[in-house]
């Protein structure tokens, strides 16, 4: 029974990383974590709204 | 991606590509525009080119929504697309990498290891601080630590788009996770700012054959940005200036003024405060740019733009000459201001012409 992580995965926008359980060759569980967090929802809270799309189109 | 450099000049890899020595030498010339430098230059440039063979680079991204890298990949025109990625012998960058988790850490590693203090690392993105910088990691490792070791080990660091300058969107109040750019995170490195949301890669090209070329970075200002690009005000360079001397405003978007082109002051612009070369590079491959396409600028280049100059659409308190609210003798003291501001950006001009002559007596 072997655990095995990919991080970072490339070619995408982001940071990614996955683990996978492997058992006899085959993957039984996996998990996928997103390693970044900027809290763009907390960034809007009291903003003026007319502004909101300039900051969530740069996610 | 290749982890070997080649071991040929820029201009002969770019020659093998299929890229014309007439596109080279309009690369060549662009460049020495961007950099604000007489044509005279262009052979000088082309002649480093000729000789010089690609720096190593690493290219970081930690909080970033990759639009920098997509200012690179964008480039319409595929010659100048692939003038620009070879310019660099780019060896790890997240997004366009083949190799993922422990062959894209050894190749980042292994120009750490071999080319200390030879490599070129380029960042986008911010770097948390707060809770000891977990709210960005990349293979366990968190990004100030990465910033720390792979900028540490650099010859210098160029940080593309405003979130590796100073912060950018992450960074915007109340600034959930401690967001800062590279100079603040890593103490003691040499950096050059690119800010821009996103960068324009002309200005970050032009930083790097500066160095090619001369040896050296170009001069910068106070907030570690280049002369050339960031030395003159969008308000002096706007297409749209003689419509903000004469009065004629935008006021409500869809209006006869926004159809005809009209000054965007009133709807928020940022120009009067805001120093770009964004009018004249333009983005797109040079097409276009934000007031141009009948968009308010928002200072994206600027510190804590979100913050210092948002809201966006907030039109700027006491700019001097907007001509609907100033009598006759006050446009008349406008006009002499904007002479004045034409003096300075000329004397701005030379001191950035007279810094690589300087260099050439050496």
């Amino acid at each position: 029974m072997a655990k095995i992580a990919i991080d970072p995965i490339t070619r995408i926008e982001g940071h990614l990383r996955i683990e996978a359980q492997v058992e006899g060759g085959k993957v039984t569980d996996a998990w996928s974590s997103g390693t970044m967090f900027r809290g763009i929802e907390i960034i809007l809270k009291g903003r003026d709204p007319r502004e909101c799309w300039a900051l969530t189109s740069r996610i | 991606m290749s982890t070997v450099r080649d071991d040929q000049s820029i201009w002969e890899g770019l020659s093998k590509k299929g890229v014309s020595r007439r596109d080279f030498m309009k690369f060549c010339s662009t460049m020495a525009a961007t950099l604000a430098l007489p044509s005279s230059f262009v052979p000088r440039i082309a002649e480093a080119l000729e000789k010089k063979q690609k720096p190593y680079a690493v290219w970081l991204e930690f909080q970033d929504c990759a639009g920098d890298t997509e200012s690179i990949l964008r480039a319409t025109k595929p010659t100048i697309a692939q003038i620009v990625l070879d310019v660099i012998s780019l060896e790890y960058h997240e997004t366009i990498m083949a190799g993922a988790g422990k062959a894209a850490e050894k190749a980042r590693d292994d120009v750490v290891k071999n080319q200390k203090g030879k490599y070129i690392a380029i960042v986008e993105g911010a770097i948390p601080t707060k809770d000891g910088g977990i709210y960005c990691t990349i293979a366990g490792r968190t990004a100030l630590d990465i910033a720390k070791e792979v900028c540490g080990n650099a010859a210098f660091t160029i940080n593309v788009g405003s979130c590796s300058c100073w912060g950018g969107v992450p960074s915007a109040n109340p600034n959930p996770t401690g967001a800062v750019g590279t100079g603040e995170a890593v103490s003691g490195i040499t950096y050059v700012n690119i800010p821009g949301c996103a960068h324009n890669v002309e200005n970050a090209t032009a930083t790097i054959v500066h160095y090619l070329t001369f040896g050296s970075l170009p001069p910068v200002d106070s907030h570690h940005r280049p002369l050339f690009g960031y030395g003159k005000r969008i308000h002096d360079n706007c297409e749209r200036r003689a419509h903000f001397d004469a009065g004629q405003f935008v006021r409500k978007w869809g209006d006869e003024g926004h159809r005809r082109g009209w000054c965007l002051y009133e709807m928020g612009c940022k120009g009067p405060e805001a120093y770009y070369n964004c009018p004249t590079v333009k983005y797109n491959s040079g097409t276009c740019w934000p007031v141009q396409a009948g968009h308010p600028c928002m200072a994206c280049a600027a510190d804590h733009n979100w913050d210092a100059f948002g809201p966006i659409y907030k039109r700027l308190e006491n700019v001097p000459g907007a001509g609907y609210q100033t009598s006759a003798d006050k446009i008349g003291l406008g006009v002499a201001a904007v002479a004045a501001a034409g003096v300075a950006a000329h004397a701005i001009a030379r001191a950035v012409k007279g810094k690589p002559k300087d260099e050439e007596d050496k």
